[in-house]
């Protein structure tokens, strides 16, 4: 019934729609076809899961995974050949967080590690949630992935947090962080230039404390017990970003930082006993002073602290 | 329900099922936003975590509610405009229960990750053959009954969904096609080949030609222009397809596709300016219409947002505008006022106007379908301002050279107005439901008939 009439259009909108599949489907996959260039990543079997858990947590709906050219600190620009391996592809089209193209190194694996369990432990203001439901396996190939990322593309970086490099710079390192003259030389370091914040005493009642809108870290809480060498390197040499917290990578030596690491690694938790003549950092006088009755020594109030109803002494916001 | 073989029933399954996954997907969207301003919400819980929850509520929008109405109303249209009945309701009827099944399998394999991982085609490959099952079955229907017509002539409507569903198989063949295994950028040129076509051959087909059947029929005046109407149609059909790859117009993909995607984007001016020519032209001398015709403001609501929306695409497609907005919340933003704004205000108002005759229920609630427009229209502008402006601050942050951590802390008062516009939308679409599932069930109306006359069945 008059269909004929229509015979025309109906042939001119199938071929133009051949055509258009030949030419932005099937033509750049006969004629784009980059070699693998030397940043393609082949994944190692513990990144290749780690990946599939990237894509099974829908990672790419906040992160993108290219460097733009006009991206001010994302890292190197990425090439076509870099993408070989990747499939199903991880582009991503939002960046409600940070680009990861060139994550890897950037951080140490326990920032990894603290930062999907709960990122705002690590980064404050960050409104990723929450991935603790990770398990321990499935945490650990997600880390792995993650410092996979534009791994080879900062060799010319100096990106020392990637566990390949690590190894290499702390063979490099002369600073000796477990010994007590370590600690006693980053204690002049962090009297000089932390204590105006941090406090003394380390708890994060320093007199610029007082100004400060987002508070700076207080050593004694517990979960710094967690911090290894690393970590507390990669934090005094980063800063806070959204904080006071400077980039004290900036400022100090690399021997300096390590010197600040082996006084902070010193300052006792809260729930170990404040010794009362800690300055002389030696552990066999810590042990007489736990002996005596720790109430009476967590009583002890540092010097500038602002009371308030039922907080804990010095209780600043932990980075 | 789903085994009837009565006229309209298909139709009517579509729709009342339809309007089930809006409120679930908005539902979904609600709770991400909210988890933006309250990150630790989701408490560990991996099912509502926002990264798992953004796909799901995607994919629920996009195929249970919009596809689901879309279809629901095609099959009102088809068989009005041929002057025919509907090929086979039974078949139609089958489909609707594999799509809800499909939705239903969809939204628990993506909360509980089982996802392929490529934007908007997340469903894993069980899935996808059900609505291609279906998509296949339907455009059957469909042709058959275009072809058994009893008129000659074929209205642009017509023309626009027979294209619909000629497209929408092939397209979501191909952003499906999990058989063939693509290096990385081929998988994202493909992707997003699929990716903007499910948009651009089949919700905006399907919507424009939704709209084309229902402004004339709400006015009561004839079309303005039919010549420029069927320019419209083809010029869609030449532009639309090769634009994908404007999604990823900064990654290192060949220049020449970029480019390709770049001047068709351009050309989409072409349609948008005449469809909406054609539409405010025939609403010329009947603006008046608006006062006591809801479904029409609803519609006409939605060519407003079209309007936006299609006047932003073109430009930020191009190069040097996309340079600033891409990858901030600008895009969702858009993204939000072609799907929300422009085909979810086109599709309630057909949903107003076509349930009460596919029922033979006049719609329950007058005072519930006003309430739902106003807090609808006020909680999209809300939002959708929110989302624009935050992109704007979020692209200022990144070309300043500010890290992420600094000017995310910005953007709080933005998430939280987003959420307040999403929770009005969301509380007039709760409004909704009531009112469909009054009308569903055949509860006297509230109203007498002649409050809303294009929402009762008497005149048609």
């Amino acid at each position: 019934m008059n269909n004929k009439n229509y015979l025309l259009p109906g042939l001119v909108i199938i071929f133009s729609f051949g055509m258009i599949i030949f030419s932005t489907v099937l033509l750049p996959n006969f004629i784009f076809k980059p070699m693998p260039s030397e940043f393609a990543v082949v994944y190692t079997p513990l990144e290749a899961r780690g990946r599939k858990i990237y894509l099974r947590e829908g990672c790419v709906n906040c992160h993108s995974q290219f460097s733009r050219p006009q991206d001010r600190d994302f890292g190197p620009l990425v090439m076509a050949g870099d993408y070989v391996y990747e499939t199903p592809n991880l582009l991503g089209t939002i960046r409600t967080g940070p680009d990861l193209a060139n994550e890897g190194g950037k951080h140490p694996d326990a920032w990894h590690k603290a930062h999907f369990i709960n990122p705002r432990t690590v980064t404050p203001g960050s409104i990723m949630p929450p991935y603790s439901y990770l398990k321990d396996d499935e945490m650990k190939a997600l880390v792995a992935y993650v410092q996979s990322l534009g791994k080879k593309r900062l060799v010319k970086y100096h990106r020392i947090y990637h566990p390949d490099e690590l190894e290499k710079v702390l063979e490099k390192r002369k600073v000796n962080v477990d010994s007590s003259a370590a600690a006693n030389a980053g204690r002049g370091i962090f009297q000089q230039n932390c204590a105006t914040c941090h406090g003394t005493h380390g708890l994060g009642n320093g007199p610029n404390a007082i100004a400060i809108s987002k508070k700076p870290a207080n050593f004694s809480r517990p979960f710094f017990k967690d911090y290894d060498d690393v970590t507390w390197f990669w934090r005094v040499s980063e800063g806070v970003p959204g904080t006071r917290m400077p980039q004290w990578g900036k400022l100090l030596t690399e021997e300096q930082r390590w010197y600040l690491v082996a006084f902070l690694k010193t300052l006792p938790r809260e729930n170990e006993v404040y010794p009362k003549d800690y300055e002389s950092l030696d552990p066999e006088k810590w042990n007489e002073v736990q002996a005596t009755s720790s109430k009476d020594l967590n009583s002890q109030k540092p010097a500038m602290i602002i009371e308030t109803k039922g907080s804990p002494p010095g209780a600043g916001g932990g980075h | 329900m789903f085994f009837s073989d009565k006229e309209n029933s298909a139709s009517k399954n579509f729709i009342f099922t339809a309007v089930i996954w809006l409120i679930v997907g908005m539902t979904m969207g609600l709770t991400g936003a909210i988890e933006f301003t309250a990150p630790d919400m989701s408490a560990g819980i991996p099912q509502i975590t926002f990264s798992r929850l953004r796909p799901t509520h995607i994919n629920t929008v996009a195929f249970g509610w919009l596809s689901m109405a879309n279809i629901g109303i095609v099959l009102y249209i088809i068989p009005t405009l041929t002057r025919s009945k509907l090929f086979s309701n039974k078949l139609a009827n089958f489909v609707c229960l594999v799509w809800n099944l499909a939705i239903i399998g969809g939204i628990i394999c993506l909360t509980n990750g089982y996802t392929e991982g490529r934007e908007y085609a997340e469903f894993p490959v069980p899935i996808d053959v059900m609505v291609l099952i279906g998509l296949l079955s339907l455009s059957y229907v469909v042709y058959m009954t275009a072809i058994t017509r009893t008129v000659k002539k074929l209205y642009v409507s017509l023309w626009y969904m027979l294209g619909a569903f000629f497209w929408m198989p092939i397209v979501y063949f191909i952003g499906n096609r999990t058989f063939v295994r693509l290096d990385g950028l081929n998988d994202s040129i493909v992707n997003w080949f699929y990716g903007h076509n499910i948009l651009g051959m089949w919700f905006t087909t399907l919507g424009v030609g939704i709209a084309y059947y229902m402004i004339p029929k709400l006015t009561g005046r004839p079309l303005w222009s039919h010549s420029l109407s069927m320019l419209g149609f083809w010029t869609i059909a030449f532009f639309y397809a090769p634009t994908g790859t404007h999604h990823i117009l900064q990654s290192p993909v060949p220049e020449w596709l970029k480019a390709l995607a770049v001047v068709f984007s351009v050309a989409l001016v072409i349609p948008v300016i005449t469809v909406l020519t054609n539409f405010f032209m025939t609403m010329k001398g009947n603006w008046w219409q608006l006062a006591n015709n809801l479904p029409l403001r609803f519609v006409l609501t939605g060519a407003l947002f079209y309007f936006i929306t299609c006047i932003q695409g073109p430009f930020q497609a191009t190069r040097s505008i996309n340079w600033y907005i891409h990858f901030t919340q600008w895009v969702p933003g858009h993204a939000h006022a072609a799907l929300l704004g422009a085909f979810t205000f086109f599709d309630w108002g057909a949903i107003y106007y076509i349930f009460p005759r596919v029922t033979g229920h006049q719609f329950y609630s007058v005072a519930l379908a006003r309430a739902h427009y106003w807090l609808t229209f006020i909680g999209f502008w809300i939002f959708y301002a929110a989302f624009t402006i935050a992109g704007l601050v979020q692209s200022a942050g990144w070309h300043a050279g500010i890290p992420v951590n600094i000017w995310s802390t910005e953007l709080v008062p933005y998430w939280i107005f987003r959420a307040i516009g999403g929770s009005m939308m969301w509380f007039g679409n709760i409004l909704f439901f009531i009112n469909i599932l009054q009308t569903f069930r055949g509860v006297k109306p509230l109203d007498l008939p002649d409050v809303e006359p294009a929402m009762s069945p008497m005149k048609s």
